[in-house]
């Protein structure tokens, strides 16, 4: 793999890449703000953007421009440093997970071989950023916000680090380019469907999708810890928000479902390796955004314990399956029995949960009760 | 002490112009539910209305609503009239889930001592509904667990809007017969 | 601003302050929540953001202007309060309807109930966060029932239509064939909303056991409407005293034992679809005939008397209690809002939940502030 792009001094072909970079995910942001109102739209029985520019295309540059021309208002108690840096925190560690994903053979800006291991550190930082801003902004709603916000990602960063965990052990990498090649015949949603699943929804909630976007809850904390952003550092959130659904999409598509590998192999040019990705990418964020119009908003207590008591015991289960089958050299078809197991018990688990008698909140109701009346008296 | 079944109210605030009889309406009944306590009743058009004086309204109340038969054990509406130089009337409209019928309540209230007891401790409805009344009309309810404001602003505790002498603003016909201005009461009263 | 609160670790209770602009309050209501982390400790709702003096200004209307009053005390079943107003004049004034009027007045406002109730999946699947498909489905729905009362009336949302005695004019020559237009989108309207939200797991999870109010306790606050026979009373203005023709149809009483949001949520729904039932029973037993009495005067005047009218109103009992010392305008004149009512036991279902539980109380309560603050 080429150390210089363009046969250029290393330093200034980092620079480059960094700036292809910047720019890429800039209009990639800005894309799929648009493709997400036109899809929502048709969901919602209406057209979505239509007049600025033909079908609505420029309408993403229009609310850039009105971004950039807000005024930057600050609160008088916000907390300085805080209010400050939280918006880069959380946008610069999503640029940097772009280094990792792989679009095409002999292309990615660095092949490294903990690359899973950067990503999931990397994306982890930006957490930090919610936090710092939900409580440099001195508003309540924006400290509830962050609050919810590091709760949910913390209760997610496990399910999610261990279905990665269980596809490296398949192709026995941390490198995200080894395990796209290791999918020439079959991806690996075939021998990990579970992984799959479980993948998907702690990666909606790493991203702050619905149904797990509490932290940023229109219709109650109307925005969680950016209610005090306005103008463009706001716009850095929202960029940061999209661009990190792309790089999460590129990663589930190369991990999952053969990235630029399958099925073709590479003896694609990488002209159409990059139509392949693009062309995954876009079935999932279809889903994503699918997923957005359909379906209510979890709340805090049943997120958290969906992860911790749901998602968590079934990723381990699918890595204790992983490590049986792999070092008794079983055969890899009964990966994909268990996994499909593993998926039917994750539903009933689910339906089990929500359908249970609820005792728990009648007896709080009633304690509260008591209270109230203790209270009146 | 003793009730009087009459026909003809002494000009009370509600007459009815055909004087209805009282028998064949739940006013025996009531009558024995009211039992020790002062109380006049009428036939209203629909209602059969119950006069009981503000010393006792509650007592009445209590009674009204553990009576077996009657059950009024849903109040519907608590507000109150502004008759003027007759004071005020504290209006209770209450229902029965259970035997389907109403009964309406009033206490009329003397222009200078507008206290009366309050009514959450036999309904919790009566709760924001006698807020609504006191800042309305100026009564006071003792034994209110809760005397703010409801509608109108924390500030203004002092101005009754209900009442009869508060003024309203001219009110200006634009279009149509009598453009000007009119004055806020009409031909007739 | 906080409050100790007497815990071993010191924390303290935040006081949120939700409103008066905020997009889940469904108007201009402040609530001050004394939040202990995500639980719900005390709820101080504050109103009359939307006070406007109805009461004290229809002492100065005569009985025709008063309905345009009626209209604003709660916009979006305001059929329903112009309704009560009127039969409370016209129980006064001993006025006779015709029959025509009283069929057509059932037709408007069964219609009224249906933009109303949906109206309320729209906001509530917001609430719920399912962000915009519910609200847009409701809105397709409700553009049919309004489009209708465009044709009849004149106006989308202040109809002024009801007059004592009858009607203002009669309705338009197509009007059976679109109603039944209208009730075929409705139709689909509810199967889509049925369809989306009611088997839905999250929503399921989010809106059971959450809210609960017991049947005593909802008779001893004054509930009424959908809100206190999702707990198990039925109590139903039509079926306890039946006014315009609800005695002469046949139709169900809608009830759910539990009093739980989800209960709440399925009893509208289902009151969708008698109301369908209604207007179709309606639309079939429509003769063509006069729609006011013969001889009305000019100005109507009341004899003195008071009358305490009731009607059931999408959101539960709208009461009209009018007093009249003869003339042309009422003496005294009180709505009695079914929205006051209800709202009072937000308070008592709301304590002991999350923040998020607490909001999706209130919009199950399903208030509209114009009814509130009058």
């Amino acid at each position: 793999m080429p150390t210089g792009l363009f046969g250029l001094n290393p330093w200034l072909d980092g620079v480059i890449r960094l700036l292809i970079i910047v720019g890429l995910m800039t209009v990639v942001a800005m894309g799929l703000i648009y493709i997400e109102r036109k899809v929502l739209g048709r969901f919602h029985a209406r057209i979505g953007p239509q007049r600025t520019g033909p079908f609505g295309l420029l309408q993403s540059v229009a609310d850039a421009l009105k971004l950039v021309g807000k005024e930057d208002l600050r609160p008088r108690n916000a907390d300085p440093w805080t209010f400050e840096f939280g918006p880069y925190l959380v946008f610069i560690p999503i640029f940097l997970g772009f280094v990792v994903s792989p679009f095409m053979a002999g292309f990615t800006v660095r092949v490294l071989d903990l690359g899973i291991l950067y990503f999931v550190a990397v994306s982890s930082v930006s957490i930090v950023g919610w936090v710092m801003a939900g409580w440099g902004s001195d508003n309540r709603y924006a400290m509830i916000g962050g609050m919810r916000a590091a709760a949910q990602a913390i209760s997610y960063e496990l399910p999610f680090v261990l279905s990665l965990l269980s596809v490296s052990m398949l192709a026995g990498t941390l490198n995200i380019n080894e395990i796209v090649e290791a999918q020439t015949s079959v991806p690996n949603i075939v021998w990990q469907p579970l992984a799959f699943i479980i993948f998907f929804i702690a990666a909606l909630a790493e991203l702050n999708r619905p149904p797990f976007d509490i932290p940023v809850g229109e219709s109650e904390v109307v925005g969680g810890p950016f209610v005090e952003y306005s103008g463009i550092r706001w716009s850095m959130f929202f960029l940061g928000e999209y661009a990190s659904l792309f790089i999460m999409s590129i990663l589930i598509s190369a991990l999952f479902l053969g990235g630029y590998e399958w099925p073709f192999g590479t003896q694609l040019g990488i002209g159409w390796q990059l139509v392949l990705t693009v062309i995954k990418a876009s079935m999932l964020i279809f889903l994503i955004i699918w997923v957005r119009a359909s379906v209510p908003r979890l709340r805090i207590d049943q997120l958290m314990g969906y992860a911790w008591k749901i998602l968590l015991p079934l990723s381990l289960l699918q890595v204790l399956v992983n490590g049986f089958v792999l070092v008794y050299d079983l055969p890899k078809l009964l990966l994909t029995a268990a996994g499909l197991g593993g998926v039917f018990l994750l539903v009933w688990l689910t339906e089990h949960a929500i359908t249970r008698p609820r005792e728990s909140r009648a007896t709080a109701a009633a304690t509260a009760a008591t209270l109230q009346s203790e209270a009146a008296s | 002490m003793t009730s009087d079944e009459t026909n003809e109210a002494p000009a009370p605030v509600a007459a009815v112009a055909a004087t209805a009889p009282l028998l064949g309406s739940m006013w025996p009944e009531v009558d024995k539910a009211l039992d020790g306590i002062t109380a006049r009743g009428e036939q209203g058009v629909l209602d059969v209305i119950v006069h009981i004086p503000p010393t006792e309204i509650i007592r009445g109340l209590r009674a009204l609503k553990a009576d077996t038969k009657l059950k009024f054990d849903y109040l519907r509406s608590l507000t109150a009239v502004d008759n003027e130089e007759e004071g005020i009337d504290i209006v209770y409209h209450l229902y029965s889930t259970t035997g389907r019928h109403n009964l309406t309540v009033k206490s009329t209230l003397a222009p200078d001592h507008l206290f009366i007891d309050s009514a959450t401790t036999v309904w919790r409805a009566a709760n924001w509904l006698e807020r609504e009344t006191a800042e309305m009309f100026g009564v006071r309810f003792n034994g209110h667990p809760d005397p703010r404001t409801l509608l109108m602003p924390e500030d203004m505790d002092d101005t009754f809007p209900l009442r009869k002498d508060h003024p309203l603003a001219e009110i200006e016909v634009l279009q149509g017969e009598g453009m000007g201005y009119a004055d806020g009461d009409g031909e007739d009263q | 601003m906080v409050i100790e609160s007497a815990h071993e670790f010191e924390t303290q209770d935040l006081l949120l302050n939700v409103g008066p602009q905020h997009p889940s309050t469904h108007g201009v209501f402040r609530m001050v929540m004394q939040v202990d982390g995500e639980v719900v400790r005390d709820i101080i709702p504050y109103i009359g953001y939307l006070h406007r003096g109805a009461e004290k200004l229809c002492e100065t209307m005569d009985y025709r202007q008063g309905i345009g009053f009626m209209d604003r005390t709660e916009y979006l079943a305001a059929m329903n309060a112009e309704l009560s107003y009127v039969m409370a004049v016209e129980k006064l004034a001993e006025l006779e309807v015709p029959d025509r009027a009283q069929w057509i007045r059932m037709i408007l406002v069964e219609l009224n109930r249906l933009s109303s109730h949906l109206m309320f999946m729209g906001a509530f699947g917001i609430d719920v966060g399912v962000f915009g498909t519910p609200f847009i489905y409701a809105w397709r729905e409700r553009e049919a029932i309004i489009d209708l009362f465009e044709e009849i009336s004149g106006d989308r949302m202040m109809y002024a239509y009801l007059r004592p005695g009858g009607l203002a004019w009669d309705v338009p020559a197509n009007f059976v064939p679109r109603c039944r237009e209208v009730l075929t989108a409705v139709r689909q309207g509810i199967a889509d909303f049925d369809g989306l939200l009611t088997k839905n797991e999250i929503f399921i999870a989010r809106t059971q056991g959450i809210g609960i109010v017991s049947a005593a306790d909802a008779i001893d606050f004054g509930m009424s409407g959908p809100s206190i026979r999702a707990s198990g009373v039925p109590l139903d203005v039509r079926r306890e005293e039946p006014y315009l023709k609800y005695d002469e149809i046949k139709w169900d009483v809608i009830t759910a034992t539990e009093g739980d949001v989800y209960a709440r949520y399925l009893c509208r729904l289902a009151e969708m679809r008698e109301s369908v039932k209604i207007v179709e029973q309606c639309l079939d037993r429509l003769q063509p005939g006069p729609i006011m009495p013969e001889k009305m005067p000019r100005m109507l005047r009341t004899p003195p008397g008071e009358v305490y009218i009731r009607t059931e109103a999408p959101r539960g009992e709208f009461g009209i209690y009018m007093v009249s010392k003869g003339g042309n305008r009422p003496y005294r004149l009180k709505v009695r809002s079914a929205c006051l009512s209800n709202l009072q036991a937000l308070k008592h279902m709301s304590v002991g939940l999350y923040v998020a539980d607490a909001i999706i109380v209130l919009g199950s309560i399903d208030i509209v502030l114009s009814e509130v603050d009058r």
